[in-house]
């Protein structure tokens, strides 16, 4: 077993998260939010507050702290807090109180007395529906998309022509990431500049961004986030206590530390939209699909920061069938900000797709995974390009035979009291990767330093770097320091869909040949040891005459880098998606097996079995695999019985908090199994690895809902399924 | 949290001298103050005083200051009491938290815990945001147009269906008080809650003797399987003779406004034989009188649901 090298120190206490960062002087920022959801700030009384003792400065959008609106190059326009009256969301950022002390800066945001001029709110999904507007913002494209087999006018028409059909419309709930850590900062200004130590999924980002904020020059702005307590797709933007603690900070002179409380993160952070989606699929008797049509509706805020790309992220791709029609509609609505979580498109999306498929299933009387090994793709409908590798039908026979699915019949089974149903159901998640530079340090004591901005969110990239940096120069583990979180280091891009150890992987082998290679000519250059002669590498060292063999003249780098009167020996490597995508489709893949059971009188929904199995490429570290894809199935239990934000007619979430925001307890996760089929995916990147942060959340809920259907009879198409839903009286 | 003043008296004549609001386990009260619900300038703990003790001579007598997890785990103790503390909020709560607390913790209704929020609870006479907001965790039994608020303790189920006491000092003495006399129905003024005085201490929970109560179970029925509060929940214990219910009791939570005993039900338990039929028949009378809310008709049913499942469990066994 492969320990991660962050374990120690986190389970010790002694990592340090951002606002475990202290410095003298230091001063506290609070927040304060809106409570309507809809309006324009008529005033906001803030003398009293100014007033308390211990209080240094009160910012509200009638005196604001300067700020500009950044423009990211992944996220587009940005949003920073306190620079207009208008309030677009409840629980929308308007204030921050600066004091001595924590609790006198939340005192004082207490007494704030904000009056509004309000408008109607629109919050409801429902409601929303009927002035839906064709999602512009679609990450994969275009809002709606069709493929049609030759001589088919439209897919009214191939659904008609089906010989069985399904018809039936999902919902899924709005969700919030919910970090352990919550969104936070520590902002420290010197003649150098400015320091924000702030957890987030990748240190460029956000020091671009509040470059931008602050009017500075980008040199003059470090951020640092040597660990982060989970983001899950929610820090990938600056948060609002970074700029505001950053601002303020200049503002006093005084480093400033600022924090949302737990209730805070549900609102003044982004949620994960709600969805709607109708799927229509149509087949021969045989089970061949004909037909796929899947239509989306997603939550936005009014600022239409993020759509759930439910259609485009699922039937786009995942079956063969000769007809296709999706679309994507975004519904906008007085709530706060949406963006990416965990598989965002994938997973709501499969829980239609899949229970879709499921009642398709049923209405053949099919075998579930039958019905899908038949319609396994090569390549998505309509396009040229295949699968570059994959192994779906391996991921469901490996599963099938390991969870007892031939056991399973039509009904269920009853044990006692409960009813116990069987499910399955298809993950997948695109395989990408995004630009990364990784610099990599060879030094004369016989060690060396890997080094990328890039975060690691509790993923375990920072395992992951030792372990490819040690692989790719021949030495031991032991002997790689990595380096992370910090936008001083080549830029490493984000955390963020599952491509981190792709693409820093890959870069990380770039950088190793360059230094390689580097050292070899040091080494064969006038003055070096080997002056003048052939020289190879291996086993970290050099190697005289380009020979390599056991009692071979050699040196370690170190020796050679000593006898050169170096201390050490840089160079970066750099990689980026490029031509791979001209030649292939990439995606990872799995299938999800759950078993449930029903209590006959109560109704509670209990999961007793699960299992995964994947096809993600080579596995570089199977421990840390194997705990990602534990928190994405919990992840999606979650979703499926526990997880959903309820937005109240005036905007307000009635749940946002822990109490209320339930997520699963040890007492709701059984026993969970994975298996990861390994065929490393060398076509998408050198390093074969493609990824599995994400995809294991995927088709959980489905596969929960089709045990619920195969234990009780009743299809359940909306999450979080709650016991109500199966009392039939 | 506002500053507040913290006094910490080693008896209990001290302790009513110091006009402050009492302290157990803190996990209700500084749980509000963190929210800003309660806001006392003076805090007295008492937990230095001499209320501890668990004494099972003849029936039960538990020190107010008893920890949920002490008074759960005694040999003792009736096994529906300690089930109802052993599925409530987690060990580390339960380690913390008193039985005196329990009996005394606020309601768990999301405005109550939002002080932007109107609440007539919190502050009488705002209005009750629940009645027409979220409301699916609420009441249907013992709510009015002013409050609709469930009572939250589990084991003031099990202690209102033995017929538990209370004993309470205060200035004016000592005096002995049944638990479903303790607590008060919202009516039109929720925020008084139970008949406690000002400065009066719980100093002793007493719960008579009835040796049939050893064969007794409480059923929990939540979102979630652990650390969660109930859906609903039903407390039951049953003396049968020869196949015959001679007598029973049931109470009910996470239903009502308060700890919600069900004569009706234990009278039609009575005489009628041990099937899952009399069980069924007797459960269906605590559908009386429910008044449902938007979101929390599905109660009406499981309510029922539950008191079955709990005789079954009990009379059978019923697997978990
Ligand atoms: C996350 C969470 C989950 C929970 N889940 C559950 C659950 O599932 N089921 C359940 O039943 N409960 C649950 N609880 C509630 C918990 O059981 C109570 O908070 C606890 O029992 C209160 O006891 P305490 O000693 O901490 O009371 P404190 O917080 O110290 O006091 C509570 C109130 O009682 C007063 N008081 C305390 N002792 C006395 C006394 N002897 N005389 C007079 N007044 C007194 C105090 O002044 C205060 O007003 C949960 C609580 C939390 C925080
Ligand atoms: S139900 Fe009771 S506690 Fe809840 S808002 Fe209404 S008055 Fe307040």
């Amino acid at each position: 077993m492969i320990a991660r090298l962050d374990a120690a120190p986190k389970v010790t206490g002694q990592a340090k998260y951002a606002v475990d960062h202290n410095f003298p002087g230091m001063a506290y920022g609070y927040v304060v939010l809106s409570t309507i959801a809809n309006g324009e700030l008529a005033a906001m009384e803030v003398t009293a507050a100014r007033h308390t003792p211990g209080v240094l400065g009160v910012y509200t959008p009638f005196e604001p702290l300067e700020l500009r609106t950044p423009i990211s190059q992944m996220l587009g326009e940005g949003w920073v807090p306190l620079q207009d009256k208008e309030i677009a969301y409840y629980g929308q950022p308007i204030g921050f109180v600066v004091a001595e002390t924590f609790e006198a800066a939340r005192d004082a945001a207490a007494l704030i007395e904000v009056s509004y001029t309000e408008r109607p709110a629109l919050t409801s999904f429902a409601e929303g529906l009927a002035t839906a507007e064709d999602a512009k913002t679609g990450p994969r494209g275009a809002p709606s998309l069709s493929v049609l087999a030759e001589g088919v006018e439209s897919i009214e028409d191939a659904l008609a022509a089906s010989e069985v059909t399904v018809d039936a419309t999902y919902e899924t709930a709005s969700q919030n990431h919910a970090a352990m850590e919550p969104h936070s900062a520590v902002a420290v200004w010197n003649a150098d500049g400015l320091t924000v130590y702030t957890g987030n999924q990748g240190s460029h980002g956000p020091a671009d961004e509040l470059a931008q904020a602050l009017n500075i020059e980008h040199s003059a702005v470090h951020v640092v986030n040597p660990y982060v307590g989970g983001a899950f797709g929610g820090k990938g933007a600056t948060s609002t206590p970074a700029f505001l603690a950053a601002a303020a900070a200049r503002n006093i002179g005084r480093p400033v530390k600022a924090a949302l409380t737990r209730e805070q993160v549900f609102t003044a952070t982004a949620t994960r939209p709600a969805t709607v989606q109708r799927v229509s699929l149509g087949a021969r008797n045989d089970g061949t699909l004909v037909a796929v049509r899947h239509d989306s509706w997603s939550s936005t805020p009014m600022s239409r920061s993020f759509i759930e790309p439910t259609s485009h992220g699922t039937s786009r791709e995942w079956y063969a069938t000769e007809n296709l029609a999706i679309s994507q509609k975004a519904v906008p609505l007085n709530i706060p900000p949406t963006t990416f979580m965990r598989a965002p498109g994938e997973a709501p999306g499969s829980f239609a797709l899949e229970s879709a498929v499921d009642e398709l299933a049923v209405a053949l009387n099919m075998d579930p995974i039958g019905l899908r090994k038949r319609n396994n793709s090569a390549a998505p409908p309509g396009e040229d390009l295949q699968w570059s590798s994959k192994h779906l039908d391996e991921c469901f026979d490996i599963g099938a035979a390991r969870f007892g699915w031939s056991e399973r019949t039509p009904g269920g089974r009853v044990d006692g009291d409960w009813l116990v149903g069987l499910g399955t159901a298809t993950a997948m998640f695109p395989g990408l990767r995004f630009p990364a530079t990784v610099g990599i340090t060879l030094r004369a004591d016989d060690t060396a330093v890997v080094a990328t901005s890039g975060a690691d969110p509790g993923t375990g990239l920072l395992t992951v770097l030792s372990l490819i940096g040690a692989e790719s120069l021949d030495i031991s583990p032991e002997q790689v320091t990595p380096r992370l979180g910090d936008s001083a280091l080549p830029p490493g891009g984000t955390s963020g869909g599952s491509t981190a150890t792709a693409s820093a992987g890959s870069a990380t082998m770039v950088a190793a040949s360059t230094v390689i290679d580097e050292l070899l000519r040091l080494a064969s250059s006038p003055g070096g040891p080997f002056d003048g002669r052939e020289t190879a590498y291996a086993d970290g060292r050099v190697f005289a005459d380009g020979r390599v063999f056991a009692d071979g003249e050699s040196m370690t780098f170190g020796e050679v880098l000593r006898a050169m009167e170096r201390i050490s020996l840089t160079a970066t490597g750099s990689t980026a998606p490029g031509e791979e995508r001209t030649k292939h489709s990439f995606g990872s893949w799995g299938a999800q097996f759950c078993e449930v059971r029903v209590h006959r009188l109560t109704r509670e929904i209990r999961v007793s079995r699960l299992l995964g199995v994947f096809d993600a490429g080579r596995i570089i570290n199977p421990t840390a695999a194997r705990s990602q894809l534990l928190g994405g199935m919990i992840w999606g239990v979650s979703a499926a019985l526990h997880e959903g934000l309820d937005v109240e007619a005036n905007g307000r979430f009635a749940n946002a908090d822990l109490a209320g925001y339930l997520v699963p307890v040890n007492a709701d996760i059984p026993e969970i199994d994975t298996h990861l089929v390994e065929y490393p995916d060398t076509l998408l990147s050198n390093v074969g690895a493609r990824g599995l942060g994400e995809i294991s959340i995927v088709g959980v809920a489905a596969a929960i809902a089709n045990a619920v259907y195969n234990a009780t009879g009743i299809r359940l198409r909306r999450i979080p399924m709650m016991l109500e839903d199966l009392l039939e009286d | 949290m506002r500053p507040f003043e913290l006094s910490t008296p080693a008896t209990l004549e001290a302790a009513m001298d110091t006009g402050g609001t009492f302290l157990a386990g803190g996990t209700t009260l500084v749980d509000l103050m963190k929210l800003d619900v309660l806001t006392p300038r003076r805090i007295t703990d008492i937990n230095a005083l001499p209320l501890y003790g668990i004494d099972t001579g003849d029936g039960l007598r538990i020190g107010a200051l008893e920890r949920m997890s002490e008074v759960a785990a005694h040999p003792g103790v009736y096994p529906m009491i300690s089930r109802a503390l052993l599925l409530s909020a987690s060990q580390q709560l339960r380690n913390m938290a008193s039985i005196g607390g329990n009996l005394l913790q606020r309601t768990r209704c999301g405005y109550f815990r939002d002080v932007t929020m109107p609440c007539n609870k919190r502050d009488p006479g705002s209005g009750c945001s629940a009645i027409g907001g979220a409301n699916r965790m609420h009441a249907i039994l013992g709510s009015s147009r002013h409050c609709v608020a469930t009572h939250a303790s589990d084991v003031a189920v099990p202690l209102v269906a033995l017929d538990a006491q209370l004993r309470l000092r205060g200035a004016e003495g000592e005096r002995t008080v049944r638990l479903a006399d303790f607590y008060r129905l919202p009516g039109d003024t929720p925020e008084v809650e139970n008949v406690l005085r000002q400065g009066e201490l719980i100093t002793e929970v007493i719960v008579p003797r009835l040796d049939w109560a050893a064969w007794s179970t409480y059923v929990k029925v939540r979102d979630r399987q652990s650390y969660e509060f109930a859906l609903c929940s039903a407390a039951v214990a049953l003396d049968v003779a020869g196949g015959v219910i001679v007598d029973a009791r049931v109470a009910v939570g996470g239903v009502a406004t308060a700890p919600w005993r069900l004569a009706g039900v234990e009278a039609a338990l009575r005489g009628e034989p041990v099937a899952r039929a009399s069980f069924e028949a007797a459960a269906a009378i605590a559908g009386h009188g429910t008044e449902p809310l938007s979101q929390n008709g599905f109660k009406v049913s499981l309510v029922k649901r539950t008191i079955v499942r709990a005789l079954l469990e009990l009379t059978e066994g019923g697997s978990r």
